[in-house]
């Protein structure tokens, strides 16, 4: 018993309290979402009057179209998930194993491109899609698929070093089989690589897909029409005047949007550690 | 391999070329008139446009909605001519910055469309004498009080604090006199001014004294006398509006200024529209409140886009006149500017006491000493700053005193360029 | 599976594919160059190009998969960057926004007066029977009535006109009113001067009214100076972008000049700026690596917990990475309400009324503790991959020459972890150093000692506080902020690189 306490009581002590950590805010964002008031305001952190209200404001009221920033989101960060992995898998392929002049210099670039304090960009990138606006209004300033194409700015590099790391990970021996079998460099990818990565590329489009729905900034300006915005945008804007006030609604979008992503997090949980781990470990 | 490259090539130009038909669409017509407006103000004004199509003969108008008023006013400052509005609903402190940087194109009105309003409004709306929009809706603070909690009308600020020390424990106060509406630097202003503290001293006939601020020692002695105990918050005053409006619903505050657009809110919960100006320490004095107009402002891009006199005519047929102003308000709910709109019972009902409050102690809020910094920093940043310093850190109520009115005698005397 | 690829249906699937993408390309560059936007035309076109060139022949193998990537990357990235850039040597600020040929334009416009009376006409605008651009003005307080065009005016008889019910003139001879489709399809009415006396003139002003004026300033774009109509005073270009007289009054509005490195010359000597500068960046440093520091710390002590099998170990881990899981967004903004003073949740269970972001070394352990409650999640699963990684050999080797776990700890797993993690330690400290979102829905930056005449707050990070310079206030400095964000740029990119080269990460690129 002793022996078992020395060994294990620290580990389930940290990880006991590391767990409480965690769930705190979220549980607090549960009761809040069951508070019949909908204010910020706990009366207890037991729950006593439980009520749906807030989550039928989030229904009902025709001025949240709630349900449409959902989808919203879902297809721009759905869109931009899908797109980027791909750009970014195939840059971190060729980083990792071709073999031309640039390479080193081309991955240090697109690091430090990606350390540039984008905030500012943002007037440059807004005038560009006005400007694009003035001859193709679908995919300008407004648009969701302008919105997307800005976001696929990023794609190749913010996994890249995880991508690639994985990528190092296959071994070479492989790419050399296929390249005696006559394989080209293009179908040495699609053939061989793309089908051993699919865990690590769920794992980044699943990462690139929670960016994107936590952008807000971008959108706000961006997505203008009300059925237009994304569900960031719609919830930020819900509490941005009245703070205190439509606090339960709130929380309520704010799990609702969270439980669909919580649920595929937890499915793919082993292929994340992997993919995370791949990635990191070899560097 | 050249062989592919080219064959590739005259694929591709074939399908270009058969494409080429569906190509230039343009982004807007040239008779449309865009309005950006906030996520309030937009749909009604959508709305109202759209059941009655002529405002102005031959234009169609587009109303833009923004998710809120920041991402509204964020955008503007990005925006060109490209894509820029026409006419922006905004506030009338964005006047002085946004006619100085060349984003808003001035107006000039009749001798019968200039009748319309108050003068001081134009004057909101104004940078260096030159008109930039028509005023729409007025946005005051009032105070109000509890009749379930005090029986009648306070007569001096230091009314409300006995009320509060005598009755805290009993009724279980959360504070004494709070600010629902308006936030600590504008809404706030009529308690800076109860206690001595105005931001700009002005004279009867309205000119503001450009070399005097208000006197420190006498409004730090006040806010130790009402506002401190033994040099802490004695808790009477917040020094944030958070849960305000939720404490004063729940009747455990007895005051709280209150904005003019959310009126509403009030009613609907059972309380009728005691309104007054909060009372200054001297029996029969008022802290004075900031009346200002949110305006629809004309832009440089309605000349860009070829809409100028177009824009200049929905300002003054709808944003200005009384038929627009009044089926506008009555979705929006906010006072309307327009005198004839005033007058309209079905709009001015709620909003009477507002408009008494203001007549007893309004001033009106003048952007080029309120936006100036100068001083170090704005009205809008160094008021707030000031109810945290004492209320909150604790520090000596006449020394920050001072300290702020060297900021607003500066903002001041260095902001009458502006005017 | 494998026929996609290769063989003649994978030739001609790409065909068709390259030949889609590039004529919907060619046409958006087409209707580009119709609207005159050249510089999105030729970005078009060379991307078309080179998508032609890299996809149809074999010479850049490498291309095939970077091309998509770079495209977007040049397009939105890169070109945003350069804007910065070269927006950083230019005096670009509230009062100096647009461009000069747009200032001169304004200033010209700006630069009339009404005549005393302030007078205005009712008008209809049309044409005169010549067809030239004209109105029809109605002075119906005296009963005046005249047509005038921009060469003359012709004051007409009231009985020979149509007169309204408020008695302005709706037609008259040889003038044809425009219908309202014909001024609103062209604005060309709104150009002109029209003529009523001496120097004075009439401007339309909406549809329906128009103001007598005179000209006031005049542009001379020979010197490129302008001159005040009525004291003869001269304007001359300051080269700060603004027309200034010798008094050094200067016209409004100004244009967007450039100035080369003044705006970098301003973050070195101007002390009001240099000051919160240096304080602000010693607490973005502090900020950043406090962040990776606690969250490392506690993601490898919890790996290190959880590295052999434990009761409970998957609900655990479950339970461990819903904070990175959550959209993060909202869960700032959830512990920003839960340190909310009057309601907010820790206030109630601590049962204190501290106002946490009110006070600068709160606030800061308040962002400190959002911030590792949103990172640690990451590193426990980073370390625990890397845990799993290391050789366990090598350990038992170790414990067999009679080392203790601490010293394995310390002399082994530690120094292999971090030569492991160090890219990502670094990647992560380039984020933080920028994590602009934490900060601005936390605390705003603040608290600031505004009476104090702090222009930064105490949680400020460089970039919040860059932000809060470019668009945070009524008076916006977007020059001086690029120069920051530049400076910002190389400081992040040194350090990182210097992290890198000295992880000895790039070598593994030969």
């Amino acid at each position: 018993m002793s022996k078992w306490l020395k060994e294990n009581l620290w580990r389930h002590a940290t990880a006991l309290g590391m767990s409480l950590f965690a769930l705190f805010p979220l549980y607090l964002v549960v009761i809040s979402s069951l508070n019949p008031t909908g204010s910020l305001q706990l009366t207890s952190f037991i729950p006593r009057n439980i009520s749906w209200n807030n989550y039928k404001i989030l229904f009902n009221s025709p001025a949240i179209p709630y349900l449409t920033w959902v989808r919203n989101s879902l297809v721009i960060a759905g869109a931009v998930a899908i797109i980027s992995v791909f750009i970014g898998a195939s840059s971190a392929f060729a980083f990792s194993r071709l073999r031309f002049r640039g390479r080193k210099t081309g991955i240090q670039i697109l690091l430090l491109v990606q350390m540039f304090p984008a905030i500012l960009a943002l007037s440059a990138i807004y005038v560009i899609m006005e400007r694009v606006y003035r001859f193709a209004p679908s995919l300008g300033l407004g648009s969701q698929a302008g919105l997307v194409l800005v976001y696929l700015g990023g794609a190749m590099g913010v996994n890249i070093w995880l991508l690639k790391g994985f990528v190092d990970s296959i071994p070479i021996e492989l790419d050399e089989a296929a390249k005696i079998d006559g394989a080209s460099a293009v179908q040495t990818y699609w053939l061989i690589f793309i089908p051993l990565a699919a865990p690590v590329l769920a794992v980044v489009s699943l990462l690139s897909f929670i960016g994107t729905l936590n952008e807000y900034i971008l959108a706000r300006l961006f997505l203008v029409e009300m059925n237009s915005r994304t569900v960031a945008v719609g919830l930020q804007q819900f509490i941005g005047g009245q703070y205190s006030q439509n606090w339960g609604p709130f929380a309520a979008g704010s799990i609702l949007l969270s439980i669909p992503i919580v649920v595929i997090f937890l499915s793919l949980q082993r292929y994340i550690v992997s993919g995370l781990t791949a990635g990191s470990v070899k560097g | 391999m050249k062989n592919r490259f080219l064959k590739g090539i005259a694929v591709t130009a074939v399908l270009a070329f058969s494409a080429t038909g569906l190509a230039i669409t343009p982004a807007r017509a040239a008779s449309e008139i865009v309005v950006w407006a906030d996520e309030t103000r937009g749909p009604n004004l959508a709305s109202v446009i759209k059941a009655k199509g002529d405002w102005v003969p031959g234009y169609t108008i587009k109303i833009v909605t923004y998710s809120s008023f920041d991402a509204l006013k964020d955008a503007f400052d990005k925006a060109t001519g490209t894509s820029g509005p026409d006419i922006v609903v905004g506030g009338n402190d964005w006047v002085p910055t946004a006619a100085k940087s060349g984003k808003l194109a001035p107006v000039t009105l009749t001798a019968s469309q200039k009748a319309r309003f108050n003068p001081t409004q134009f004057f909101d709306l104004s940078y260096k004498g030159k008109l930039y929009g028509v005023p729409v809706d007025i946005n005051n603070v009032a105070m109000i009080y509890n009749t379930k909690l005090v029986s009648s009308a306070p007569n001096s600020f230091g009314d409300m604090v006995n009320y509060y020390k005598a009755n805290k424990a009993a009724k279980g106060l959360k504070a004494g006199l709070c600010i629902a509406g308006g936030g600590m630097s504008w809404g706030a202003h009529s308690v800076f001014s109860a206690l001595g503290a105005d931001a700009y001293l002005m004279s009867k006939n309205g000119a503001v004294n450009t070399v005097q601020s208000f006197n420190p020692s006498i409004f730090g002695a006040n806010v130790k006398k009402y506002l401190l105990t033994n040099g802490k918050s004695n808790g009477f005053f917040p020094a944030t509006d958070t849960g305000c409006k939720d404490n004063f619903l729940a009747g455990t505050v007895p005051f709280a200024v209150i904005g003019n657009w959310e009126w509403k809110d009030y009613v609907a919960k059972g309380f009728e529209m005691n309104l007054m100006p909060v009372p200054g320490v001297v029996d029969g004095t008022y802290g004075r409140m900031f009346g200002s107009v949110s305006g629809a402002l004309l832009t440089t891009f309605a000349d860009k886009h070829g809409v100028a006199a177009g824009a200049k005519s929905l300002l003054v047929n709808f944003f200005g006149s009384t038929e627009g102003q009044v089926k506008y308000q009555l979705l929006e709910g906010r006072p309307p500017a327009e005198k004839g709109a005033q007058k309209d019972a079905s709009v001015s009902a709620g909003q009477k006491g507002f408009g008494s409050a203001a007549s007893l102690a309004g001033i009106p809020q003048i952007g080029a000493f309120l936006n100036n910094n100068k001083g170090g920093a704005n009205y809008w940043d160094s008021a707030p700053a000031y109810w945290t310093a004492v209320l909150i850190d604790g520090k000596d109520a006449t020394i920050e005193a001072r300290k702020l009115a060297k900021i607003w005698k500066t903002n001041v005397a260095t902001g009458k360029g502006d005017l | 599976m494998t026929l996609l690829f290769k063989g003649k249906i994978a030739l001609v699937t790409k065909i068709i594919l390259l030949a889609g993408i590039s004529a919907i390309l060619l046409m958006l560059a087409q209707s580009a160059l119709a609207r005159k936007e050249y510089a999105i035309a030729l970005f078009l076109l060379i991307a078309v190009l080179a998508m032609n060139y890299v996809y149809l022949t074999s010479r850049t193998v490498p291309f095939k998969f970077f091309l998509p990537g770079t495209l977007f990357l040049a397009a939105f990235v890169i070109a945003p960057i350069i804007f910065t850039l070269i927006m950083s040597t230019y005096n670009y600020k509230t009062g100096n926004y647009i461009s000069k040929q747009e200032a001169i334009q304004r200033v010209i416009a700006l630069g009339v007066e009404p005549d005393e009376a302030g007078t205005t006409f009712d008008i209809v605008v049309g044409k005169t029977k010549s067809g030239e651009l004209a109105i029809l003005a109605s002075d119906t307080t005296n009963n005046k009535y005249f047509i005038s065009t921009k060469s003359e005016r012709i004051d007409l008889n009231p009985a020979d006109l149509t007169l309204n019910a408020d008695k302005v003139a709706t037609g008259a001879p040889d003038f044809v009113r425009s219908t309202s489709a014909q001024q609103a399809s062209s604005d060309a009415y709104t150009k002109i001067k029209y003529v009523y006396e001496g120097k004075y003139f009439i401007s339309v002003e909406s549809l329906e009214a128009g103001a007598v004026f005179r000209q006031t300033l005049e542009y001379q774009p020979s010197t490129d100076t302008f001159r005040n109509l009525l004291n003869g005073t001269i304007y001359r270009d300051n080269g700060k972008g603004n027309y200034a007289n010798l008094k050094k009054q200067i016209l409004e509005p100004g244009w967007r000049a450039p100035t080369w490195f003044s705006n970098y010359e301003k973050l070195i000597t101007d002390n009001h700026i240099r000051g919160p500068f240096i304080r602000v960046f010693i607490w973005t440093v502090a900020f950043a690596v406090l962040t990776v520091l606690t969250s490392f710390g506690f993601g490898l002590l919890l790996a290190l917990a959880l590295n052999k099998p434990l009761r409970g170990r998957r609900m655990y881990r479950s339970i461990l990475i819903l904070p990175y899981a959550m959209p993060s967004l909202m869960s700032i903004l959830i512990w920003a309400g839960m340190f909310d003073t009057e309601f907010g949740a820790i206030n109630n269970i601590l049962n204190t009324h501290i106002a946490w972001f009110s006070n600068a070394s709160f606030a800061r352990a308040a962002v400190i503790l959002v911030s590792l409650w949103l990172g640690f999640p990451y590193f426990y699963l980073i370390s625990t991959g890397a845990l799993q990684a290391i050789p366990s050999e090598l350990l038992e080797a170790a414990a067999i020459d009679g080392a203790s776990g601490r010293q394995i700890f310390s002399k082994i797993t530690l120094p292999l972890l971090l030569q492991i993690l160090s890219p990502l330690l670094i990647a992560s400290f380039a984020f933080n150093f920028n994590n602009f979102n934490l900060i601005y829905l936390l605390t705003g930056g603040g608290p600031k000692d505004q009476l104090g005449g702090q222009i930064a707050g105490a949680t400020d990070i460089l970039i919040s506080y860059t932000y809060q310079i470019a668009f945070g206030s009524n008076v916006q400095d977007l020059g001086l902020a690029s120069a920051i964000s530049v400076i910002i740029f190389f400081l992040v990119a040194g350090i990182s690189l210097y992290g890198l080269r000295k992880s000895k990460v790039l070598e593994t690129f030969g």
